[in-house]
C-alpha cells in the first residue's frame, strides 16, 4: 500500500476504505439478492454437485422451479462426464436425444449420479479420472436401456398384464460393492 | 475395542493358514500367543488402532475362542470342498466306464460330504448343482426328457435375471454395439440380424449410438430370430413394438422384423429380407455353440455359417462362452465344467446379493452338459480357438474390435462389479474372466473379399442360388424346396410386419 503525501491517521483512513467498498457493494442502497433473477440463480445453481442440486429444490418454489431445468443438469452431467474439451462440444443432437429419453435430470438420478457414487468410493475421485472410468456414451447407452424398459408392455395389450416387471436394468448401479 | 475377522480368500490354496505376513498394514501380534494352535492370529480391525491401545490386547479376550473355532471350522469346510470335487470328478469317471453302481456309491458319498458343506456360497454352491445333475443322469432314463422343454417365457426370464446378476451378457451386448457401430460408419441403410432376439435389451443402446452418430442416423432395420409364441401371444412383435417406440422416441428411421424358428438352421436366407445396398450385420450371442449337435453326422454349423456368409455381411458378431464343454470324454467335460462353472458362481457370489434366478439360469446350462448326450446336448461351448478355425473355413476373416471397444468393456465390466473382473485383449478379440480365468469372449467377422459376391439381384431368390452356386458348399440349396421339407417349418412371422415410421 504507497501512500502518498503525508500520513493520515491509519485509522481513519482504513474505515473510510471500508465505508467505501461497502457503499459500492450496495450499489448505493439497494441489496442484490440471487433470488432476484432466474437465470443468475440457474448459473449458480449449476456448478453444484448432485446430491446439493437436488436439496436445492426443497429450499423454495423458485429454487424448485429453477433447478428442475434439465440445462442445469445437463451442465452437471457434462461437467462429470462430457467431452474433454468441455460442456459446450457435447452439442445440440446430444441434447434432443437425450430429452427424448427423459433428460438430463434423470440421466444423473437414474444412471451418473449412482454410477459415479460407486466409482467414488473407490476413492476420491477427480473430474479427469472419472472421464477415464465413465463416458458420456456409456451412460447414455444404459439409459436407453433403461427407458426401454420402461416402454415395456406398450402395445403388448393383453399379454402385458401380469408380466411386468418394473426396470431393472440399471439396478447393478446401485448394488453395493465389495472393496474388501 | 473389538477384534474383527477378516475375509477370508476363497482360494483353497491360502488355506495353510494365515499369519501376520498376509497382514502388512495392520499391528503385530501380541507377544502372546495361544501354545499349540496355528490359528492363534488375532485379528485386528481398522489400521487406525493406535499402538498405544496394544497393551489392553494383549490379555486373553473372549471373542478369541470364536475366532479360532471359526478359523477351524473353514478348515474344515475347505477339506470337506476339495474331497466333494474328487468325489464328483470319481463319480463321473465311473460313469464314463458305465460302472452304474460305482458311480452311485460315489455320489451318495458325495450328496454326505455336501451335507456337511454350507450350500450358500464357495465350492457347495456350485456342486449341489452338479450332484443334482449327476443323480438326474444316474437314475433318470436317458430317453426321457430330464426336464420338461424350457418354456420360453421362463427362459426369457431367467435370461433377464443372468443379464442384471452379473456383467456377461452386458459386456456381450456392448461389445458387439460397438463393433457393428464401426462396421457400420458411413452407411445409410442398415440391417441388423439378431439370432437370439429375445427381449432386445442389446439394441437400445445401439439405436441411441446411431441415433448421436454424426451426420445423422441411417435408415435401422432389426430382423430378429426366436422361438414362437404360444398362442395367444407374440412375443417378436411385442419386442418389434417396443424397439420401434424407443428409436421413434429418438428419431431413427426403424423397421422391425420377426422370425420365429426353433432352431437357427431352420432359418433361410430369403426369410431375412436382405434388401440390396443395405450394410448388414449379424449378431450370436451365446448361439453358435448350440449348431455342433451331430444330427445324423451334420453338424447344422456349416450349414448356418454358409448361410451367414451369403449374405455378405458387413460384420458377424460372435460371443461365446470361453470353455471347452464339446469334449467327447464325459470325464474330461465334466471336469472342464465344474471347474468353470465354478469361477461363474464364484463371481455372482462376489457381486454381493444373492440371484437365484441366475443360478438357475447357469443350472439349465450345467444339467445339459452333464446329463444330455448326442443331438439333445444343446450346449456345446468350444474356446476361442476352435471357433477361428471354424469361422476361417467357413470363409471369414477376423475384424479386430479395436481400442474403444477395450475401452468401453473395461468401463462398463469396472461399473457393473466390484473387483475380480477383468477384460483382456489378445489378437483383435476381447475375453472377459474372473480372476484371470477367461470365461466369455467376443469377437468379430466379416465376409472375405474372395467370397463375396457381386452382381446381386434384387430378387432374394436368384441372389440366394447365386451364393449357394459361389460357396460351392453342399448346403441346403433353400430356393423353394427344402424350406416344406421340414414339417414344423419355421414360417416367417408376418404379423410382426414391417413397422415403418
Amino acid at each position: 500500500m504507497c501512500m502518498g503525501g503525508p500520513p493520515a491517521p491509519p485509522r481513519q483512513e482504513q474505515q473510510d476504505a471500508v465505508l467505501e467498498v461497502r457503499v459500492q457493494l450496495l450499489g448505493g442502497g439497494s441489496v442484490h439478492n440471487i433470488n432476484d433473477n432466474a437465470d443468475i440463480l440457474s448459473e449458480i445453481l449449476a456448478r453444484l454437485d448432485g446430491r446439493s442440486l437436488a436439496a436445492a429444490a426443497g429450499v423454495c418454489r423458485l429454487w424448485a422451479a429453477v433447478s428442475r431445468r434439465d440445462a442445469v443438469w445437463e451442465e452437471l452431467c457434462l461437467r462429470h462426464v462430457g467431452p474433454a474439451s468441455g460442456p459446450a462440444a457435447a452439442g445440440h443432437a446430444t441434447r434432443t436425444v437425450v430429452a427424448a429419453l427423459g433428460g438430463y435430470r434423470r440421466l444423473y438420478r437414474l444412471c451418473l449420479g449412482p454410477a459415479l457414487d460407486r466409482l467414488g468410493r473407490a476413492g476420491a475421485l477427480a473430474h479427469a479420472q472419472a472421464r477415464e472410468r465413465l463416458s458420456l456414451s456409456l451412460s447414455l447407452s444404459l439409459f436407453s436401456i433403461d427407458c426401454y424398459e420402461r416402454l415395456g408392455g406398450a402395445g403388448g395389450g393383453g399379454a402385458g398384464a401380469g408380466r411386468q416387471q418394473p426396470p431393472s436394468s440399471l439396478l447393478f448401479l446401485c448394488k453395493p460393492v465389495d472393496v474388501s | 475395542m473389538g477384534t474383527f475377522p477378516f475375509q477370508w480368500p476363497m482360494d483353497p490354496a491360502s488355506s495353510a493358514g494365515i499369519d501376520a505376513s498376509f497382514l502388512p498394514s495392520l499391528l503385530p501380534p501380541p507377544a502372546a500367543p495361544a501354545a499349540g494352535s496355528d490359528d492363534s492370529v488375532s485379528y485386528y480391525g481398522a489400521p487406525q488402532m493406535h499402538p498405544a491401545s496394544l497393551p489392553d490386547l494383549a490379555a486373553p479376550f473372549p471373542s478369541r475362542d470364536a475366532a479360532a473355532d471359526l478359523a477351524m471350522r473353514r478348515a474344515e469346510e475347505e477339506v470337506a470342498g476339495i474331497r466333494l470335487v474328487h468325489l464328483l470328478m470319481s463319480c463321473a469317471g465311473a460313469v464314463e466306464a458305465g460302472d452304474h453302481a460305482l458311480a452311485s456309491a460315489q455320489l451318495a458319498d458325495a450328496n454326505a460330504s455336501l451335507a456337511a458343506l454350507s450350500t450358500a456360497s464357495g465350492i457347495g454352491r456350485v456342486a449341489v448343482h452338479f450332484t443334482d445333475a449327476l443323480s438326474r443322469r444316474l437314475f433318470f432314463s436317458p430317453t426321457s426328457t430330464p426336464q420338461p422343454p424350457a418354456a420360453a417365457t421362463d427362459a426369457a426370464f431367467l435370461y433377464h435375471h443372468f443379464y442384471e446378476a452379473c456383467p456377461y451378457l452386458k459386456f456381450a451386448h456392448f461389445t458387439a454395439n460397438q463393433a457393428i457401430l464401426e462396421a457400420f460408419h458411413g452407411c445409410d441403410a442398415v440391417h441388423v440380424v439378431d439370432f437370439s432376439i429375445m427381449q432386445g435389451l442389446q439394441w437400445p443402446a445401439l439405436i441411441q449410438a446411431l441415433a448421436l452418430r454424426p451426420g445423422g442416423p441411417p435408415f435401422l432395420r432389426i430382423t430378429g430370430i426366436g422361438p414362437p409364441s404360444p398362442p395367444g401371444r407374440d412375443d417378436l412383435r411385442d419386442v418389434g413394438l417396443r424397439l420401434a417406440d424407443l428409436a421413434r422416441s429418438v428419431r431413427v428411421r426403424f423397421s422391425f422384423r420377426g422370425v420365429a424358428a426353433n432352431t437357427l438352421d431352420e432359418v433361410q436366407p430369403w426369410m431375412l429380407q436382405v434388401s440390396p445396398g443395405e450394410a448388414v450385420a449379424v449378431n450370436s450371442v451365446l448361439q453358435l455353440h448350440r449348431l455342433l449337435a451331430d444330427h445324423h453326422h451334420h453338424a447344422p454349423i456349416d450349414a448356418v455359417l454358409d448361410c451367414v456368409a451369403s449374405l455378405n455381411p458387413k460384420i458377424l458378431t460372435v460371443v461365446e462362452q470361453e470353455a471347452d464343454h464339446n469334449k467327447p470324454g464325459f470325464l474330461d467335460r465334466f471336469t472342464e465344467a465344474l471347474f468353470y462353472y465354478s469361477a461363474v458362481f464364484d463371481s455372482l457370489d462376489a457381486s454381493g446379493t444373492a440371484s437365484p434366478m441366475a443360478e438357475a439360469y447357469l443350472q439349465r446350462e450345467i444339467c445339459d452338459i452333464v446329463c444330455n448326450d448326442g443331438p439333445a446336448r444343446a450346449e456345446r461351448h468350444e474356446p476361442l480357438s476352435r471357433w477361428r478355425d471354424r469361422l476361417a473355413r467357413a470363409g471369414l476373416t477376423a475384424v479386430p474390435l479395436g481400442p474403444s471397444a477395450l475401452r468401453q468393456a473395461r468401463m462398463l465390466v469396472g461399473l457393473a462389479s466390484g473387483e475380480g473382473h477383468s477384460v483382456e485383449e489378445a489378437d483383435g478379440c476381447l475375453t472377459l474372466g474372473w480372476h484371470g480365468r477367461p470365461l466369455f469372449s467376443a469377437s468379430a467377422w466379416q465376409a472375405s473379399p474372395a467370397v463375396a459376391v457381386d452382381g446381386e439381384e434384387d430378387n432374394p431368390h436368384n441372389s440366394n442360388t447365386s451364393n449357394v452356386s459361389s460357396s460351392g458348399g453342399d448346403s441346403n440349396n433353400s430356393a423353394g424346396s427344402s424350406s416344406n421339407g421340414k414339417s414344423r417349418s419355421s414360417g416367417v412371422v408376418g404379423a410382426a410386419g414391417n413397422m415403418f415410421l
